[in-house]
């Protein structure tokens, strides 16, 4: 297990920063780590690294937490798989103008992730081959996540919407649609 | 020849949800394909942040019914994580009997709609009968024959009576001739293996770039499987194999499955008889704390990972799936490639597509 760690301090020290790392295993002896970098264009030359120990990217979580916020920062966690660890690494990104380099070219499964994580929050992610929306429709407003929307609008559902239009125009505040 | 695009939407691929396909063709071959999601996009990650912890056991389990038993439990794996809530080891047990139970309904689906595509219309309902023994074991223990309503913080909320254990192990009992007769008619009969060997190739390499998981990375030759590689619950003491298969084909991912409903059928009878007595689910549910972590687990179509970020309080800061499904769809791009056009929604079935899950 103290292989994995060393691999893993190793690894992302190649990106010019020697991260902190912090290692939890839980009661089945199965390791979890978790790390932050200090500037998020490293996560390229990180993920880079992690390709070389036959690291596989799990998924892609961006956040804007209240406590984030009060900070004055956004972030995106990365979690990466290390044949059965988990190894999350975090970044930080400004709550204005926002940019995050893609993985697509490391990670192919990147794509889909990010493409994700464009539309729900305010986060450009530069290089992105094929930087469509994913999941939501075009003619909603982009950062879902970061704006009130109507619930029915968000899912796009129909059915949904019809029910929307009959209340707001029951309770008299906002014109039918 | 120019190339001519087509658009194949729920009807013509054989599935249940929605999920549209621009295809690609030259003649009646596959050249490209995009896959159009967010069909049945409920705004999920959105809810579960104005839901409290509790209450989003009860809605992670209407994402989908298919694999509905594996996001409540992994989701309360990462809230008892947190908290550092010890899970009874009775309750693990129960909870690997619920996962368990549902990994064989949901591959036996699989293969019975394979069947439907490639018009074998009496093994279809053979298949679906013998999964009706399944379903029939669900209502009579969990009262529902999709949503088990078995998890709960801290362990589990149901329980197995030793007249409830006995009938489990009895319906176990039975599916085993059943099973072993399946896995010899998917491997072995000339009408199926005509359909299906050679088809929908997903060479070994290939499934690693786009990082595919569950049957259909065992299929293409990678033994990946939580249960082994990140063990969780009862599964560190419990004894399987991982069943692989090399030749990456529509064969060798519906092969894996039902070697896999075979092996769930093992793992539940060692539950039976390992399970000890005691309580099912833990005294005392502490705060939870402000914290993060990561949780994992082998869902029927393949790892199932969940971040949950928690502030104090009872909502989640920021809660975050990823589905099997999610990866395995953008692999079709290559599985598709060069094959006829007639034959894609056989393909498409072979990756047994969760688009609930996908969407969320």
């Amino acid at each position: 297990m103290n292989d994995v760690k060393d691999r893993v301090q190793a690894a992302l020290s190649q990106t010019g920063e020697e991260p902190l790392i912090e290692w939890r295993s839980d009661r089945k002896g199965v390791l979890t780590g978790w790390c932050r970098l200090g500037e998020a264009a490293l996560i390229l030359p990180a993920a880079e690294a992690l390709v070389g120990l036959e690291g596989r990217l799990s998924t892609i979580t961006a956040y804007l937490t209240d406590s984030a916020r009060q900070r004055g920062v956004r972030e995106i966690a990365y979690h990466f798989d290390l044949d059965g660890t988990t190894l999350t690494v975090t970044i930080e990104l400004p709550l204005e103008d926002a940019r995050v380099p893609s993985l697509t070219m490391i990670f192919r499964n990147a794509d889909w992730n990010e493409r994700e994580l464009m539309e729900l929050y305010d986060i450009q992610v530069t290089g992105h081959p094929d930087p469509r929306r994913l999941f939501l429709d075009k003619s909603i407003e982009p950062a879902a996540f970061e704006r009130l929307i109507p619930f029915s609008t968000f899912t796009n559902g129909a059915a949904s919407k019809a029910l929307w239009n009959k209340v707001m125009t029951m309770s008299g505040t906002e014109k039918a649609a | 020849m120019t190339p001519s695009i087509i658009t194949l939407g729920p009807h013509q691929l054989a599935l249940e949800e929605p999920m549209y396909f621009k295809v690609e063709l030259e003649g009646d071959t596959v050249v490209g394909l995009d896959v159009m999601a967010g069909h049945v996009h409920r705004g999920m990650e959105h809810l579960v942040m104005k839901r409290n912890l509790y209450q989003n056991i009860t809605l992670l389990e209407r994402l989908c019914s298919l694999c509905s038993n594996s996001h409540p439990s992994t989701f309360c794996t990462a809230v008892e994580d947190i908290a550092g809530i010890v899970v009874p080891e009775r309750a693990e047990y129960l909870r690997a009997i619920a996962d368990e139970i549902k990994r064989i309904s949901s591959h036996l689906f699989n293969c019975a709609i394979m069947a439907h595509i490639i018009g074998q219309g009496a093994l279809f309902k053979n298949v679906m009968q013998i999964r009706e023994i399944m379903q029939e074991t669900k209502e009579a223990i969990y009262g529902n024959r999709m949503d088990l309503a078995a998890n709960c913080i801290g362990g589990v909320r149901y329980e197995l009576t030793p007249e409830l254990s006995m009938y489990l192990g009895q319906r176990m009992e039975l599916m085993k001739a059943p099973l072993d007769e399946l896995y010899r008619i998917y491997t072995t009969d000339p009408a199926i293996r005509v359909r299906t060997e050679g088809l929908g190739v997903l060479p070994r390499q290939e499934a690693k770039d786009y990082a595919v998981v569950g049957p259909v990375a065992r299929g293409s030759g990678i033994a990946y499987d939580v249960r082994k590689k990140s063990p969780y619950g009862a599964y560190d003491r419990l004894n399987f194999l991982v069943a692989t298969e090399t030749s990456g084909d529509v064969r060798a991912r519906a092969s894996v499955r039902l070697r896999e409903a075979q092996e769930s059928v093992s793992l539940i009878e060692q539950c039976l008889t390992r399970m000890p007595d005691g309580k099912s689910c833990a005294d005392i549910l502490p705060e939870i704390p402000a914290g993060e972590t990561i949780a994992k687990s082998e869902a029927p179509r393949g790892e199932l990972i969940y971040y949950l970020s928690t502030d104090g309080s009872d909502m989640p800061a920021r809660l975050k799936w990823r589905v099997p499904s999610y990866m395995n769809w953008d692999a079709l791009k290559v599985m598709l490639k060069g094959e006829r056009v007639t034959d894609i929604p056989l393909i498409v079935n072979s990756i047994d597509p969760c688009i609930s899950c996908t969407d969320r």
